[in-house]
């Protein structure tokens, strides 16, 4: 369990109704600083920049999937400390442990519940060594 | 024992001889029969020849002082030869059946008396007559007695008695004469008698030698006959099975040519022999162009090599392989992926004669299910983020956090969570149906305390069953008993069975779940009171989309996918799951699972 209480979490969506829904439940639930990245190529540096606790990423986005952009996140020193949380509404069993395989804190399904969105990302937060 | 009665055992299975004391019976049997036919063939010679020589005696012997002495001779003479003739008809007309040995004494008891007539002519007009009538008898004895031979040769005993007949009286009366030349005469006659009988003997011999010539030579055109008989039948039987292989031959050429999979023969090398039509329209070949040439000419080169391997292991092992996938490639060039089934021919003591494969082009197949697969995929992501935003707008509202909103506002945005959350409900258990009908369903599992998981998704099911106000309640404390399961599945299980329980029970009841253990199986059971299951529902309950009445899942929702998919759920891990009435209304549904005991644990 990490020493610091979850704050600050990045969202790279590209859905904007989805980016509003999260950001509400976030902040307005669970008290958090929330950073939304709509555009997945402008990520990492919107990462670096705001040096999140926690990075969620939805998995399906134009131009760069989640997993192409996590293992981008992965090679780069400036983002390769953050730990990701996938969102997403189809990735299989095997592709979900072949990420947490490159380190990968969890995934949370979609469609999730606003209302137990927060908890479920304090859970994970919990789980990390 | 006659011929004809042998031949009537004749039969292909019968052993050509019998066993040698029978046959030894058998031979004896049939050699007196044919002496027997042999004396009474000649018995008409005998009977002319005494009756003309009797007439010719009676004429040169008649004189004044003895003729009623020779009239009555002639008399038994004539009688004795009558007797011999009705003997001679009797046989011949087969009007007395007698035994061979029967006749063979009557012919006896003929040449006897017909031998003593002639020896009563010697011992009775011998010494009476003059010098040349003495001559005359003693040649005509002479003549009777030789002649005798050739009548009675088939039997030396016979021809004994008859020439004793003769020659027994006149040595007598040539012995008594008191003349010196006839005396020794008288004795030389019976040396001429035993050359007579001696020879008569050695003819007998000659004869029963020719005799069995006869039989053996008969018997062994019998037994060549039943060869022959035999090699017939079983020409004929040959011939029949080779039209039946021949008929079996072509059925099968008829299978594989009409056949609508393609049908390749090869030799043990791999070359083709024949193919079918099927075949030919496959990969543009006509039969004559391919036939002889390598298989792996219609094998892609990139999937060359494992097709030789495949092919090595094949005849190496001489075990069938199917459902084996190959890059092949048609004429034109053009790739096609089959899925083949290759057997290996081999005769009974093992050999390889030759390989059958059969294969259809799989590409278009495989092609509509990588469409299917990116469809039902793309409809889950398309389908489920619109539904994402508006559940969450919803619920994000409903929860409160938005500020307190009008109570009929608040009342209309939970009826739209409640069926946008019904929707995804459809979607997600459409997609595992889905999953499950193309066997892409995959299961997570681990070892795990049931009872926890039943626990777990009670209170998680509990809000929903608070809409039915019902409630949930455990049947005693649940055993620390561990099946290899897929939590999540175990859950989605569970929510099924418990959210069924609770739309049917009515109002104020409680829906009791229970767990058990016995013979290694984790029992879950959730214990309804509601109406029960209709008897014309019971047999289709597990099926898709199966409601016992329309009407009802408007009112309770539900999607009637829940039990089909919980059923297949249950199996993939393992066990069972099923129904039954419960004593005094309601149904109770259980499943079961192997237990994992400690011993087991991995």
């Amino acid at each position: 369990m990490p020493e610091r209480v979850l704050n600050k979490i990045c969202y790279v969506e590209d859905d904007e109704d989805i980016q509003r829904i999260v950001r509400m439940s976030l902040e307005r639930i669970g008290g958090f600083t929330v950073r939304i990245v709509g555009d997945p190529m402008q990520a990492i540096d919107a990462i670096s920049d705001f040096q999140p606790d926690l990075v969620m990423l939805d998995w399906m986005m134009p131009g760069m999937d989640g997993p192409t952009l996590f293992k981008k996140m992965k090679e780069d020193d400036k983002t390769s400390k953050f730990p990701v949380v996938f969102i997403t509404a189809k990735a299989s069993q095997r592709e979900l442990d072949e990420l947490r395989a490159l380190g990968a804190v969890g995934a949370i399904s979609k469609p999730f519940a606003p209302r137990d969105l927060p908890g479920q990302l304090k859970e994970l937060w919990n789980s990390i060594p | 024992m006659s011929q004809s009665s042998v031949s009537t055992t004749t039969a292909p299975a019968v052993p050509i001889t019998g066993s040698k004391s029978d046959s030894d019976t058998q031979d004896r049997d049939l050699l007196v029969a044919d002496r027997v036919e042999q004396l009474y063939s000649q018995l008409p010679v005998g009977i002319l020849g005494s009756g003309a020589v009797g007439l010719l005696a009676t004429y040169e012997l008649w004189d004044k002082r003895l003729n009623e002495l020779v009239l009555w001779w002639w008399g038994s003479i004539l009688l004795i030869t009558i007797v011999s003739a009705g003997l001679y008809f009797v046989r011949r007309r087969s009007a007395l059946k007698s035994a061979d040995s029967d006749w063979l004494r009557w012919l006896g008891m003929s040449a006897l008396a017909s031998g003593a007539a002639w020896g009563y002519a010697g011992a009775m007009f011998f010494p009476q007559h003059t010098d040349e009538q003495q001559i005359f008898l003693a040649f005509v004895l002479t003549g009777m007695v030789s002649a005798g031979i050739s009548v009675y040769a088939g039997s030396w005993r016979i021809y004994a008695i008859y020439a004793a007949g003769t020659v027994v009286p006149f040595t007598y009366a040539l012995a008594s004469t008191g003349n010196r030349l006839f005396l020794e005469i008288a004795l030389l006659v019976p040396f001429y008698y035993a050359i007579n009988v001696a020879v008569a003997y050695r003819l007998n011999q000659v004869f029963d030698t020719g005799f069995r010539l006869r039989l053996d030579y008969g018997r062994l055109t019998q037994d060549y006959s039943r060869l022959n008989q035999r090699l017939e039948t079983q020409l004929v039987e040959l011939e029949e099975a080779r039209r039946q292989v021949e008929a079996s031959g072509r059925k099968l050429a008829l299978f594989a040519e009409r056949a609508p999979i393609s049908v390749i023969e090869l030799d043990v090398e791999g070359n083709i022999i024949q193919i079918n039509r099927m075949a030919e329209l496959l990969f543009g070949y006509i039969a004559t162009e391919i036939e002889g040439r390598h298989s792996s000419l219609l094998v892609h080169d990139a999937a060359r090599q494992s097709y030789l391997e495949t092919w090595q292991r094949l005849v190496a092992t001489l075990k069938p392989v199917s459902g084996v996938k190959f890059t092949n490639v048609r004429r034109d060039g053009v790739e096609l992926i089959c899925e083949w089934a290759i057997t290996p021919l081999v005769n009974t003591d093992g050999k390889l004669l030759a390989v059958i494969a059969q294969g259809q082009d799989i590409t278009r197949q495989l092609e509509a299910e990588r469409m299917k697969t990116e469809f039902t995929s793309t409809l889950s992501h398309e389908l489920r983020t619109p539904l994402t935003s508006i559940i969450g707008s919803l619920q994000l509202i409903n929860s409160g956090v938005m500020g307190a909103i009008d109570k009929d506002v608040e009342e209309l945005t939970s009826i739209a969570e409640r069926n946008g959350q019904r929707l995804l409900d459809l979607i997600n258990d459409i997609l595992d149906i889905e999953k499950i009908a193309s066997g892409k369903l995959e299961l997570t599992t681990e070892v795990c305390v049931v009872g926890d998981l039943v626990s777990e998704a009670m209170v998680l099911n509990q809000a929903f069953a608070l809409r039915f106000q019902v409630s949930f309640r455990a049947l005693g404390e649940f055993p620390q008993a561990r099946a290899r399961a897929d939590k999540k599945r175990m859950l989605q299980i569970m929510t099924n069975l418990l959210s069924n329980a609770a739309k049917f029970s009515g109002p104020e009841s409680a829906v009791e779940v229970s767990v058990s253990v016995a013979d290694g199986r984790v029992l879950v059971s959730v214990h309804d009171r509601g109406e029960g299951i209709p008897e014309n529902f019971r047999n289709r309950i597990f099926s898709r989309f199966a409601q016992a009445d329309s009407t009802m899942s408007r009112q309770q929702g539900g999607t009637g996918l829940g039990l089909a998919i919980s059923k297949r759920l249950v199996e993939l891990m393992g066990g069972r799951i099923g129904f039954h009435d419960r004593v005094g209304g309601g149904t109770t549904f259980w499943f079961e699972l192997p237990e994992v005991s400690d011993k087991h644990q991995e």
